[in-house]
């Protein structure tokens, strides 16, 4: 429905149509030669190309006006809003466009649903809203209220051709972005917005706001543990005071250690209380306070979520080590351990199947010893464990943000042989644990089997350990990937026939190509590992393994290809998953009890990934090097070798790895073997970010350095090694360090004070800040007083937050933390009406501001709302615009062609006579013979008299040439007869011989002829004048 | 899949469910089977009487339902995992000769077929995993002729088996087929259908096609590539025939069926 007008949008263009006049009057003239008619068709197809190109200047556009309407319904679903509302905002859609939706008029509904970001839940279409029962959209985050993503998808959103109102069901309280700006934006687009507020919390509700404790605490002095508290309940007239019973719970954490401080009953008036406890802290770290709050009755707290809030203190003491040791492999560092707590180290052993599980917790250590530690241990399904990606993250961002030591000791499990190759750890030392060097034949070949199709999302995870496995292969390793293709054959992923390839250059390759990978349903192994066994006897590497994924339903390998397999050195892996049964597992377990490999039967997916991470260690063997009792060489006099002399005690082995090229890497220690020294590093050192960090590619004495346990210069060295890595302290005294969460954001505030207590101004102080994701983020500082300094950083999202702020250049680090309890969606109880009426009280151009409900949502009030009609007029109206200047352009073409046309070509109509007597004869019946002889004796008596009459004419008028031709007439001349005279058309037209017996002319004729002759001449001469004026 | 004297198509597909319908592809009706946590079945066949039989493959079984989908747990045969008589592995197919005797095909720790007799008393076995004639390498399907000789499509050996064991053993009167994609090679036959007018169907799993041979094994044509469009195959698990004998193709990594004049 709607309308059509038309319209300019260069309309001073039409001015040129002034000139039509002038072109009549000069196109008057020059077109006279071609007569009348063709003269005013010429002329009005002159004005016609004039007038289209005139048209299409000033371009000539059509517009349409349509009365429809299109109104999108934006649903707040975040976690502010109870989970009844939400759903009571879902049918309230649905019965609000069933109710005023205009079908005749092809309205259109929508709906869009919203939180952190905003998804379509229903792209607006001209139906009603179809009641699915839930919402189907995907929202991966609901702790936070972005109205403005939701206005902005909404403007994307809408149809051009009809009129848009946005109707926001919310609570207003927008922690992400700013609607306003939006809103303003979507108004000056022709948007009209309606407001349908909902109460967050209709009951009682606590929040534990903050925990706060002194920034620094000495030993064994008491301190107070505060924790600010909130009940939101209004007071009313049954109940003015409204008061909150329950208990507080205060715990401290340290490590995974966890004790509880105290637990106290509290009653909490509405608004603020705050509870304090005291405690005293003997063991110097980096503690943790958890306050949570338990209320009696749950109906006077609404949400949980805001019921904990924590936060740091420091007890400083001394330096304090986290050494991590493989759980297969337990007390190989016992005498290192011991020996270091004999100098005075505090020092905790964790094995790694119980690793930290978040950064604060390793702040309460200043180095982390990697002590022979594989990235994944455990030799079967039941006890694999091992790092997890984001753990080694944070043992990363614990060396390069927050400046504690990193050192990692070697040994078989340890560097490439432990399956670190290619992961943060890597990047993080100043070794990489790959061999880059071909001339050392630590190669090992690695082949995929994958067929676990049938395991739940089994593509997936397929996907998953192929590239595991991949990335934990050095570059000069082989692997290849089978798999049953969907053109049912055994295929190699990549390499074509050959299977296996050097990772060398080929890793991003092979890791897209398993992006593409879809394994079938395999019939049975035999071909896939005879063809794996064909391409292992074609590699040269000192390690061949397989590994096969199955649910075990192929038919089995042939003993003879398993027999194979086994004489060339090929060890198979066969991982079961979801098997069914014995036909399934017993042919699994056999294929790997026969090549000597590992058999795992894995009910969880999530740990098929430690799985292949643990196998590819295997292939990583070779980077371990027995050596023939070498003593390493010092190669640079390091502060870790202070006061130690060569020789050192003499290695049986150590990995292998390769000295990063980079200046700030110091190699300390080497041994003689390899003969590249590039591969020979026992000990290097470097700085990573704020910290520092070590290799020893030896053991600590359990093994290859079993000669180093007697020597005297031992406690010294890896004293000295550890000491040099640890955070260096700060002098508490100088730096007071507070934070404070406020709207999404940590203000972190630091006082610098010098040994005299004055202040110290103009610091250039450089800060980071490491969130609950991992993701670090750089602070700016600046200096807003004498001697504070003042600096912010986002924290939308829950969860420890550490800082680390260097305070001048050469200076240790200052380290704290901040937890951000829960996100600023449990914060804001009351509807946020203010900026609603903002919103609502938009105009768009040419329409009429929204409106803001009376009435907040709820069942109670849903009838009442219902009522109000978002489809009314007031809109508005979407106009759509065509231009249409290239179709003028193209007909002015045609028709100049044919103004054109009109004067160049002259069309005869002769024939037209002919034919239209011939039509006359048919459509007319022949005449009687009595009617025909009459007409003929009439046309005979009229001929006579013509004929009688022409002869007297032709007498006067015909002149003849001397030569005998016939000259053609003068002016004014009437046309000769047909027949039986010639026709002297032309000049040069030859005259019949019978033509010239005309007789002599005399005097007078002589003077007639000469006149006739003169008229001629002038008669051409004028008409040449005539030709050449034609354009 | 399989097709009763009404010409109903039965499908058993990857999620468990078994659905009825009509030749044009339009649905009757569904239902499934007990459990299928450990997997999927995947052989059907119609007993004499008219009953449906599912090889409930990864619960090591037999079982009957009524046309309309009432399992008859009374006829459930086996159900016990293992190597010994009557006890199955992953079982793929069975069917029902002229005299009411059941024959099983399995595979997984041992490759074979186990008759039973109408009431479900175990008779006799043979086979075993090999690549030698009567051995077999994972025996997929099952057919019977009018003279109650049992058709395998033998599908790791490439090859189709004819055995004759109405007496008190099995004895092989015939095979056909080697590997290869050539007409009158086999690649992974995984279905087998015979017409009655001496035209054996076979479903090549490797090969995405259908091909149809005399009954000593000339191949007489083949239908099908691998592909997705229509006409094409996409690893076919079963070729199943109609009362007018149209042939239905169950175009598995498709997700349909097609149906041809071969």
């Amino acid at each position: 429905m709607g309308s059509r007008e038309l319209g300019f949008d260069r309309p001073e263009y039409l001015l040129v149509l002034l000139l039509v006049p002038a072109l009549w009057l000069v196109s008057y003239r020059t077109l006279a030669a071609l007569g009348p008619v063709r003269r005013a068709v010429a002329l009005g197809l002159r004005t016609t190309v004039l007038l289209l190109l005139v048209l299409a200047l000033a371009e000539l556009q059509v517009r349409q006006v349509s009365d429809k309407v299109t109104v999108l319904y934006l649903l707040d679903q975040s976690e502010s809003i109870p989970r009844a509302k939400r759903e009571l905002m879902r049918e309230f859609v649905v019965e609000h466009v069933r109710r005023h939706r205009d079908a005749e008029r092809n309205d259109r509904a929508g709906v869009i649903v919203f939180a952190r970001e905003a998804a379509i839940e229903v792209p607006p279409y001209d139906d009603d809203i179809p009641n699915l029962g839930a919402f189907e959209a995907f929202l991966e985050r609901r702790d936070a209220t972005n109205l403005e993503g939701a206005l902005k998808l909404a403007a994307a959103a809408f149809p051009e051709d009809s009129a848009k109102r946005v109707v926001i069901v919310t609570d207003g309280n927008e922690n992400l972005g700013n609607a306003r700006g939006v809103a303003a934006a979507l108004a000056a687009s022709g948007i009209a917005i309606d407001v349908i507020p909902v109460q967050s919390a209709t009951r009682g509700e606590v929040a534990v706001e903050k925990v706060t404790l002194p920034a620094d605490i000495r030993r064994g002095t008491p301190f107070e543990v505060r924790t600010v508290l909130q009940n939101f309940a209004a007071p009313r007239d049954e109940d003015p005071r409204r008061v909150v019973r329950g208990k507080l719970r205060v715990t401290r954490k340290l490590g995974r250690r966890e004790d509880l401080v105290g637990e106290t009953a509290v009653e909490l008036p509405p608004g603020k209380t705050v509870i304090g406890l005291r405690h005293v802290l003997d063991e110097p770290a980096l503690h943790t306070y958890q306050a949570t709050f338990l209320p009696d009755d749950p109906a006077d707290d609404l949400l949980p979520q805001n019921n904990a809030a924590s936060a740091y203190t420091q007890v400083r003491g001394r330096g304090r080590v986290l050494l991590i040791e493989d759980v297969d492999h337990a007390g190989e560092f016992d005498f290192l351990v011991a020996r270091l707590r004999a100098m005075n180290l505090e020092l905790d052993v964790q094995p790694s199947n119980q690793l930290f599980t978040g950064l604060d917790e390793l702040q309460g250590y200043d180095c982390v010893i990697l002590a022979n530690v594989p990235r994944a241990s455990g030799s079967g399904t039941a006890d694999i464990s091992g790092f997890r990606d984001e753990q080694i993250e944070m043992l990363v961002r614990n060396t390069q943000q927050l400046g504690a030591g990193l050192v990692l000791l070697g040994g078989p499990q340890s560097f490439g042989a432990g399956g670190w190759a290619n992961t943060p750890l890597e990047d993080a030392m100043p070794v990489d644990f790959q061999i880059k060097n071909a001339k050392i034949e630590a190669v090992g070949a690695l082949a995929l089997l994958m067929h676990a199709s049938e395991l739940p999302e089994g593509n997936h995870w397929q996907k998953v350990v192929a590239r595991e496995a991949i990335k934990a292969l050095g570059p000069l390793d082989y692997c290849g990937l089978l798999y049953w293709d969907d053109l049912a054959r055994d295929t190699w992923l990549w390499g074509d026939g050959a299977g296996l390839m050097r990772l060398e250059g080929q890793r991003e390759m092979m890791l897209a190509r398993i992006n593409r990978l879809t394994p079938g349903d395999m019939p049975e192994f035999d071909p896939s590992m005879r063809k794996a066994l064909d391409a292992f006897q074609n590699v040269t590497a000192a390690v061949k393994h397989m590994i096969v994924v199955s649910d075990g339903d192929p038919i089995p390998p042939r003993p003879a290809t398993l027999s194979l397999c086994q004489q060339a050195g090929i060890q198979i892996t066969t991982v079961a998953v979801g098997t069914h049964g014995p036909p399934g597992s017993t042919p699994l377990r056999d294929i790997a009890a026969v090549t000597g490999g590992q058999y795992y039967v894995v009910d969880d997916p999530q740990l098929l990934p430690k799985i292949y991470q643990r196998e590819a260690r295997r292939v990583s063997r070779p980077v371990v090097k027995d050596l023939p009792n070498v003593a390493p060489e010092i190669v640079y006099p390091h502060e870790i070798m202070q006061g130690i002399a060569a020789p050192l005690p003499p290695l049986t082995g150590m990995v292998l790895t390769t000295v990063k090229d980079n200046p700030l890497v110091e190699v300390v220690l080497r041994s003689p073997e390899p003969s590249d020294t590039r591969n020979a590093t026992v000990l290097a050192t470097w700085t990573y970010g704020l910290g520092r960090a070590a290799v020893v590619t030896t053991d600590a004495g359990h093994r290859w350095a079993a000669a180093w346990t007697a020597w005297p210069g031992y406690d010294k060295f890896f004293g000295q090694l550890v000491r040099w890595a640890m955070r260096p302290a700060s002098d508490p005294g100088k730096y007071t360090v507070t934070t404070d969460v406020r709207d999404d954001k940590v203000r972190v505030v630091i006082t610098a004070l010098d040994a005299n207590d004055d202040f110290r101004n103009a610091l250039r102080m450089t800060a980071s800040a490491v969130g609950p994701d991992l993701d670090a983020s750089e602070l700016p500082i600046r200096q807003v007083a004498p001697g504070r300094y003042i600096g912010e950083f986002d924290a939308s999202k829950a969860g420890s937050y550490h800082v680390s702020i260097v305070p001048a250049a050469g200076e240790p680090p200052l380290i704290t933390g901040v937890n951000v309890p829960y996100a600023a969606e449990f914060r804001e109880r009351d509807t946020n009406r203010r900026l609603l009426q903002d919103l609502a009280s938009l105009r768009p151009p040419g329409g009429q501001p929204g409106l803001l409900a009376d009435l907040d949502l709820n069942a109670s009030n849903r009838d009442q709302l219902l009522e109000v009609n978002t489809f009314r007029p007031g809109l508005p109206k979407a106009s759509r615009i065509e231009d249409i200047w290239p179709l003028l352009l193209f007909f002015s073409a045609w028709v100049f062609l044919a103004d054109v046309f009109v004067r160049r070509v002259a069309v005869s109509l002769a024939w037209l006579e002919p034919v239209a007597a011939r039509v006359w004869r048919l459509v007319r019946p022949p005449a009687s013979a009595a009617q025909v002889s009459q007409r003929l004796e009439q046309l005979r008596t009229r001929k006579d008299a013509i004929a009688q009459t022409l002869e007297q004419r032709r007498a006067a008028a015909y002149v003849a040439s001397p030569d005998g031709r016939v000259l053609e007439e003068g002016p004014g001349v009437a046309a000769p007869p047909s027949a039986p005279l010639p026709a002297p058309t032309a000049v040069d037209a030859a005259p019949p011989s019978d033509a010239v017996s005309s007789p002599a002319p005399s005097a007078e004729d002589a003077a007639y002829t000469a006149r006739l002759l003169e008229a001629k001449r002038k008669a051409r001469a004028d008409h040449e004048r005539q030709r050449k004026k034609e354009p | 899949m399989a097709i009763d004297a009404q010409d109903d198509v039965y499908i058993v597909d990857m999620t468990g469910r078994i659905q009825v319908f009509q030749t044009d592809g339009q649905y009757l009706r569904g239902w499934r089977t007990p459990a299928v946590d450990q997997g999927k079945p995947c052989g059907l066949s119609f007993a004499r009487d008219g009953n449906l039989l599912v090889a409930d493959t990864h619960y090591f079984r037999i079982l009957t339902y009524t046309p309309q989908g009432e399992l008859l747990e009374s006829r459930t045969l086996g159900g016990e995992s293992g190597t010994g008589p009557g006890q199955f592995n992953f079982v793929t197919d069975v069917v029902q000769d002229a005299q009411g005797c059941f024959y099983v095909a399995e595979y997984g720790l041992c490759d074979r077929v186990q008759k039973f007799a109408q009431d479900g008393r175990y008779l006799f076995q043979w086979g075993g995993r090999g690549r030698a004639l009567g051995e077999f390498a994972r025996p997929q399907s099952l057919a019977v002729d009018a003279a109650d000789r049992i058709w395998v499509a033998d599908a790791c050996n490439h090859r189709i088996q004819i055995f004759a064991a109405t007496g008190s053993e099995a004895r092989l009167v015939g095979w056909w087929g080697e590997e290869g994609d050539a007409p009158g090679q086999l690649c992974y036959p995984y279905g087998i259908a015979l017409d009655g007018l001496g035209h054996v169907y076979v479903s090549e799993f490797g090969n995405h096609r259908v091909q149809k041979f005399t009954e000593d094994g000339r191949s007489l044509g083949c239908w099908g590539t691998g592909g997705r469009r229509a006409g094409e195959l996409s690893s076919p698990w079963a070729v199943a025939l109609d009362s007018r004998r149209r042939v239905f193709i169950l175009d598995t990594y498709n997700h349909r069926v097609q149906q041809i004049r071969l």
